[in-house]
């Protein structure tokens, strides 16, 4: 039996659904993200975990123990908030051991605890400082610690990182990751930024307007997305319109050019879809003239440099698609105006509605 | 770029003079506040260290000590404080029930407006106003002997007397606690509360731990401010009890009137212990209302 | 869910119920000056009191002076300190600070000390004694009044500078080749409309009923009028009390009209 299950799990805020059907196995000590655009639901399926929210229908078990009708103060839930909701007239130390107390532990004891704590979130010496004395990344390591301190069954994150810079939340993040991986704590963490939720997860919940659409490992997600709205919303796609010229033998075409798919095709032939292709899996080149290669031809568009990649506009006649190559010194790029031409391999791209 | 630069050099090169030329800005104000605010108050600062000669004395001071003026200043800090403890609990419920206690907003909106209203209308009206409900053929007194057949004047009760007085300031008292509390309340992040029940405290160590230790400063240093607010209240006991109530400050106005002290330096003391009372209870209100705004920045 | 907040309630019946009452006492009282029936009789007598007439014109008088002298003192010092001299915001905030530790009873001791015999400074009188003629004695009463709304108008005006980030306004302003006036007649004033209304209508709502200070200069103000005549009418003491109400609640009522949403809150004064 899974550690934290959640079934058929729905939310109503004044007839208007936020959540619904949400069912979902949690193993002890997984790392689960909730993954999706704003106002899908994610910190209310998350509220609903902690008893902040109770369900509408469904239930939430713990460890085996129906925790639908539980009051948070009773759940042994702890909860990173994404304003960090530090107490302020509380050191952080007091803060660290909050729960502790409440939990009429004795004082040496959470002593102890809380020099523990400051060490995992390595901020030892900051025990006496105030939160307002602190920066809002070690307010939110604080945050962390005292989420565990009282060793909860379960560790929920709401966005923890956004208010946070760029730097700051990378290097966090894997903090999380480290500490969560040392105490092997069951964790579920909300976010919409994508790049977050593939890098720390062992499992993905990918939600749109209150539904899930798909459940998987990062891998699983970013390269076999199961609906559209993953596909877009998980990475860049390019999405060219084609129309299904031989589903039996997977191809398409697109201007008068076939196109061959490395995967089933489930649609009738003649069919309108849409091919997807991500633009990391295609490259610039000359024309090969081999007409069972995949290739495309345009002019370019515009040329974005990233950074470590530059992202490359080509219009190929009635749709325009990125193409992502990695920054090299001898990399030539072309300029603006250029004919050039895409070529990419079958296997990687697939076609949706 | 000489052109593009020049915006940036002109200050540069009036820096010198401006630096003397900038305080020429805010001289009309402090000669005002010297003048009508400082001068006044200093002198009568210096007129409780002189004697009648003018030579320098601690008479004045010690005179103090005497029992009718003891006992003005002993009334006044009693009604003060009961007014600033009765109106601060009161305001600070008040102001609970329409920040969070769950009312509807046009409740806020109403009560904030009141307080605006109430909180300013002191003095002569205010007075003749409880003359109207809580005098002897007042509204309120009128309804509850012929209804309730109860006599408060029979029962001890007396406007013009320490509880009459006080429950008149509470008027202008509890709404200056609303005004300053309410946005307090609001400050109390609803994070604090989840927070707090996330890792199991109940809705009481709640209040015991955070939201009331967040508070405390703030209501005490209103209250402070209340005590303050009635201690230097003169129109409405006045008005009200016509001088018949041994306040400082209808002492000082009596003195003012007419030296009834007979001595001018003791009527300058006088003036000057209460500002020294004043100036205390003000420091502590911004000394415990700087320390809130730290937490909550 | 939740439940039903009844002790809300009950605060808030109880908070109105001590609003109304003393308001529908004296509404009563002012309408019961004939026997067994409801009159605005007593209304119709006190307005038309020549003494009531001419005090509190002069209180009206005493307030639009008030107003003005305490524009023209803040709004170019608030302005300047901030654009030039943040250093002395503290001190300002202090002195604007200082009218709440000395009462009024306590300032018009003192003005009475200093200015009715002449100021001498190093044993030379500068100032003759203001108390001496009628005109010298209104000026110190609109002085002593503008110290008394000192808190009201400074915190109004300054909230009003701080909210428009007066600095980066006036540059632009140069940049764009305005001249001093234009910057503060046409940039500055009108944005400081809101505060400037508000910190009006507060000193406007102190000193048209203000007792203290009127008294002891023995001006004759509308306080000291409405004081003594409770000692020889009966009624209409207390139609005048709900007309300066009625006065106070539209000042209040406009000024949260005009600041409703930029936050500015107003406290209280003049007792
Ligand atoms: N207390 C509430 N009352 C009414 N509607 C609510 C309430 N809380 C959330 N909702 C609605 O439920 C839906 C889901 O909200 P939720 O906060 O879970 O989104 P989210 O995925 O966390 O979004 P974000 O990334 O912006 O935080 C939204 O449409 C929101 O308007
Ligand atoms: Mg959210």
């Amino acid at each position: 039996m899974a550690y934290l299950e959640l079934e058929n799990v729905r939310k109503e805020f004044n007839n208007s659904v936020a959540v619904e059907n949400f069912n979902l196995k949690v193993e002890r000590g997984e790392f689960v993200s909730f993954l999706g655009p704003s106002g899908c639901g994610k910190t209310t399926t998350l509220r609903m975990i902690a008893g902040f929210e109770l369900p509408t229908s469904g239930a939430i078990t713990i460890n085996g123990v129906d925790m639908t009708d539980t009051p948070p103060n009773k759940r042994n839930v702890g909860m990173v908030f994404q304003a960090y909701a530090l107490f302020p007239n509380m050191t952080v130390a007091d803060n660290i051991g909050f729960g502790l107390k409440i939990a009429k532990r004795p004082a040496d004891e959470i002593k102890k605890r809380v020099k523990e704590m400051l060490d995992l979130i390595h901020l030892p010496v900051k025990g006496d400082s105030y939160p307002y004395q602190l920066s809002g990344g070690q307010q939110q390591r604080v945050a962390l610690a005292r989420a565990l301190a009282f060793q909860p069954q379960v560790l929920l994150l709401d966005e923890p990182l956004s208010a946070l810079d760029a730097k700051i939340r990378v290097e966090l993040r894997s903090e999380i990751r480290r500490i969560q991986q040392q105490l092997g704590i069951t964790t579920i963490y909300v976010t919409h930024d994508q790049e977050e939720a593939l890098s720390i997860s062992d499992r993905i919940v990918v939600m749109s307007a209150g539904k899930m659409e798909q459940v998987g490992t990062p891998f699983e997600i970013y390269n076999f997305p199961q609906t559209s709205f993953t596909a877009s919303f998980v990475g860049q796609l390019n999405l060219l319109p084609v129309t299904v010229s031989d589903a039996e033998g997977r191809r398409c075409a697109f201007n008068g050019r076939a196109l061959a798919v490395g995967q089933p095709i489930r649609f009738a032939n003649g069919a309108s879809v849409r091919l997807a292709l991500r633009p990391e899996e295609l490259n610039l080149g000359g024309a090969s003239g081999d007409s069972q290669r995949n290739e495309l031809t345009g002019a370019v568009e515009s040329v974005n440099f990233l950074g470590s990649v530059v992202r490359i506009r080509v219009d190929v006649g009635g749709a325009t698609i990125s193409i992502d190559l990695f920054n090299e010194r001898q990399l030539v790029l072309p300029k603006a105006g250029e004919q050039v031409t895409v070529n990419f391999p079958a296997e990687s791209c697939w076609v949706m509605e | 770029m000489t052109q593009a630069s020049l915006p940036l050099q002109k200050p540069a090169t009036i820096r010198p003079r401006g630096a003397v030329f900038n305080w020429i800005g805010v001289i009309p104000f402090f000669l005002f506040a010297i003048a009508f605010l400082f001068l006044p108050s200093s002198s009568l600062f210096i007129g409780s260290f002189q004697n009648s000669e003018g030579g320098f004395t601690f008479d004045n001071i010690l005179g103090l000590s005497q029992p009718k003026i003891l006992d003005s200043y002993w009334l006044s800090i009693r009604v003060s404080a009961v007014t600033a403890i009765g109106g601060g609990i009161f305001g600070f419920l008040l102001a609970y029930a329409v920040s969070i206690g769950g009312l509807p907003a046009w409740v806020r909106s109403s009560i904030t407006t009141f307080s605006g209203v109430a909180s300013n209308f002191a003095g002569v009206p205010l007075a003749y106003a409880f003359v109207a409900v809580l005098g002897r053929v007042g509204f309120v007194t009128g309804i509850l002997k012929d209804i309730f057949n109860i006599d408060i004047y029979e029962a001890g009760f007396n406007l013009y007397s320490f509880w009459g007085l006080s429950l008149t300031y509470m008027y202008f008292q509890f709404p200056l606690m609303v005004l300053v509390m309410a946005p307090a309340l609001d400050g109390l992040k609803r994070e604090w509360r989840e927070a707090c029940e996330n890792l199991g405290a109940t809705s009481f160590e709640y209040w015991r731990y955070v939201a009331m230790p967040i508070l405390l400063p703030s209501l005490l240093g209103t209250m402070i401010l209340l005590f303050g607010n009635a201690f230097g209240a003169y129109a409405t006991a006045l008005a009200l009890t016509g001088g018949t109530l041994n306040l400082v400050t209808i002492q000082i106005g009596a003195q003012i009137r007419g030296d009834v002290l007979h001595n001018p330096g003791l009527g300058y003391a006088l003036a000057f212990g209460m500002v020294v009372i004043m100036a205390i209870s003000i420091a502590a209100y911004t000394w415990l209302q700087r320390r809130t705004e730290r937490w909550l920045r | 869910m939740r439940r039903f907040p009844l002790w809300s309630w009950f605060w808030f019946l109880l908070g109105t119920l001590y609003f109304f009452l003393p308001l529908l006492g004296t509404l009563n009282f002012s309408l019961r000056i004939r026997r067994d029936v409801l009159s605005l009789d007593a209304y119709n007598n006190a307005l038309t009191d020549p003494e009531f007439i001419r005090t509190f014109v002069f209180s009206n008088q005493m307030a639009v002076m008030t107003i003005l002298v305490s524009i023209l003192l803040i709004v170019p010092t608030a302005y300047w300190a901030h654009l030039r001299l943040p250093q002395v915001r503290p001190a300002l905030d202090f002195i604007t600070l200082m009218p709440f530790v000395i009462p009024a009873i306590i300032l018009v001791f003192g003005l009475i000390k200093t200015y009715s015999r002449p100021l001498t400074v190093f044993g030379l009188p500068v100032v003759p004694p203001l108390t001496n003629t009628v005109f010298s004695t209104n000026i110190l009463l609109i002085f002593g009044y503008t110290v008394l709304c000192l808190p009201y108008m400074y915190r109004s005006v300054d909230n009003g500078l701080r909210a428009m980030d007066v600095r980066t306004l006036t540059e632009a302003a140069q940049i764009l080749g305005a001249g001093w006036p234009t910057i503060l007649f046409r940039i500055i004033l009108p944005n400081l409309r809101t505060a400037l209304l508000s910190g009006a209508l507060l000193t406007f709502s102190i000193v048209v009923g203000e007792l203290t200070l009127a008294t002891f200069l023995a001006r004759p103000a509308f306080g000291p009028y409405l004081a003594l005549l409770g000692n020889h009418k009966p009624y209409e003491p207390f139609a005048l009390s709900l007309i300066s109400f009625a006065l106070t609640w539209v000042a209040m009522g406009i000024i949260q009209f005009v600041t409703r949403g930029s936050g500015q809150g107003q406290l209280a004064g003049g007792h």
